[in-house]
């Protein structure tokens, strides 16, 4: 689905931010996790092509990104930015979340069908008429996302989905991603919240000082406890218990833990 | 973030010297060659200005400045030269147009006090951190809610056009074209305005709250963050600056 060569960035000379990156995705959700300043924004943006490559190529379905402007990749892959209050700029809910599938040449009739689902996806759609400024920041944050999922991408990003948000934020987050894989697309989020990453994505690539650390299946990837500490990354908190605990296998899900307990005790 | 201060980091003898000395010398440069209006004044000042700002290693940094206001005075020479209504002594002709001699003098004069002052100006801008500056000013009885309005617009600019940036981008994403024809970067840029105004406006009150919640109103005597900048001859420079601006008068009007 997408296909990265050789990508290398930098904002100037002196500092590369991103270097020889070579990773293919294919409709599998993936997490890409690090410290901050580890390169995930820049690398999203280049996937989006909001910034240009100094070397190397994305392919997103066989298409060059390096040739096309964001505006023309917004039908293909969509972002959701960190900040909401970047991104809301209309003056009701519905105008906002419309405001995407009509710059990609979306009938109206279609793109107000195609908001108001993606309004109840975030169970937004009893606020159409709001001022999106009204909304709390938890809100700002689902409605941000339903403006980029009402556009139908084939690729949604989601930069940090899970700040500002309680345990019921989270719930409908979880859902919404989980409906998005359903209707197999690829689903990448940049994020902090391992146990988040632990319960809801198949794939996790680790990001260090512009390079790929690690990048495998999520268990995996939390197995590898001396590799996460060199990029500053923790392993979710079950995982660490089941460790302390003397479990041999990588436990990431409360359930599996509650499972492995049930079966068997962990030797003392 | 782009920082919109030309501040230049340096070791030199001009960055020792503390901010206020720096802020003498600009109205001494001014009014020495307007007081004593004689072309070796000004070229004596102008020769001082570059020494020090050589010295200090950042005259690389005022070419664009200088380049900018070149552009300016190519102007004022050419319209002095050819049009001053005192024009009376033909210095020579290139075709149709005439430069005269008055003119030159006069565009000449303007040149170089134009080239003194911002000499002067880029001594003290290139060489002095602005927070540095607005301290020394605040210690010598400066209000600091001046003080905290001159340094944040250091802040602010560069944090809206961060923010200006990150809304375009968030815009593109959702597949508005900003790149290509003026008409088509206009039609994207003013929609922008909106949410940049109105996140400088929140930004601003959440600011004036976090001011206030740590004192920023308090009427007791305030403590500085940083230590005061001193540099040992001062005093001598101010009041040398001080000695040559009244003997630069008392010469005006007495010889």
């Amino acid at each position: 689905m997408i296909k990265i060569a050789n990508l290398s960035f930098s904002y100037n000379k002196e500092t590369p931010v991103l270097t020889g990156i070579k990773l293919e995705f294919d409709r599998r959700s993936t997490a890409i996790i690090g410290q901050n300043g580890a390169g995930k924004t820049t690398f999203v943006k280049l996937l989006k092509g909001l910034l240009k490559a100094d070397e190397g190529e994305i392919l997103i379905h066989d298409h060059n990104v390096n040739r096309k402007t964001a505006a023309q990749l917004a039908r293909t892959i969509g972002l959701v930015f960190q900040n909401p209050n970047d991104q809301i700029f209309k003056r009701t809910v519905l105008d906002e979340v419309m405001f995407g599938p009509l710059n990609i040449k979306m009938d109206k009739q279609t793109a107000k069908e195609k908001a108001i689902e993606a309004l109840k996806m975030v169970e937004l759609d009893g606020k159409l008429e709001m001022n999106p400024h009204d909304l709390s920041l938890s809100e700002k944050k689902l409605l941000c996302i339903a403006s980029v999922v009402a556009m139908e991408t084939d690729i949604i990003i989601f930069d940090e989905p899970t700040i500002a948000q309680d345990h019921g934020g989270k719930e409908k987050i979880r859902q919404i991603i989980q409906a998005l894989k359903d209707k197999n697309k690829l689903v990448m989020t940049i994020i902090h919240d391992m146990d988040f990453v632990a319960e809801n994505f198949e794939r996790t690539i680790v990001f260090t000082e512009g390079k790929v650390l690690l990048d495998g299946d999520t268990r995996y990837v939390f197995s590898q406890k001396e590799l996460l500490e060199t990029a500053c990354v923790e392993a979710p908190g079950i995982t660490k218990l089941a460790e302390r605990l003397g479990f041999k296998d990588t436990v990431i899900t409360v359930e599996e833990f509650i499972n492995l307990k049930q079966t068997c005790s962990p030797p003392r | 973030m782009k920082s919109i201060s030309l501040y230049e980091e340096g070791t030199s003898f001009v960055h020792d010297v503390d901010p206020i000395t720096k802020l003498w010398y600009i109205p001494f440069a001014i009014l020495i060659p307007i007081i004593l209006p004689l072309f070796t004044v000004s070229f004596l000042l102008i020769g001082l200005s570059l020494a020090l700002l050589l010295a200090a290693k950042v005259i690389r940094k005022t070419i664009p400045v200088f380049g900018f206001v070149f552009l300016i005075l190519i102007t004022v020479v050419l319209i002095q030269g050819m049009f001053k209504p005192e024009n009376e002594t033909v210095l020579f002709q290139i075709g149709p147009l005439t430069m005269y001699k008055e003119g030159l003098l006069f565009a000449l004069t303007i040149t170089l006090r134009v080239i003194n002052i911002i000499g002067a100006f880029m001594i003290l801008v290139l060489t002095t951190k602005p927070s540095d500056l607005v301290e020394a000013l605040v210690r010598k009885g400066m209000s600091p809610r001046i003080g905290y309005v001159v340094v944040s617009v250091f802040q602010i600019i560069p944090e809206m056009m961060a923010t200006m940036s990150t809304i375009t981008d968030a815009q593109r994403a959702r597949g508005m074209e900003t790149e290509g024809k003026l008409l088509v970067r206009i039609k994207a840029f003013l929609p922008l305005l909106g949410p940049v105004v109105l996140g400088s406006l929140i930004n601003t009150k959440e600011r004036a709250m976090a001011l206030e919640v740590r004192g920023f109103n308090s009427q007791a005597p305030k403590t500085f963050l940083y230590e005061e900048k001193t540099y040992q001859f001062s005093k001598i420079l101010q009041m040398g600056m001080l000695l040559l601006t009244v003997a630069a008068v008392v010469w005006r009007i007495f010889l």
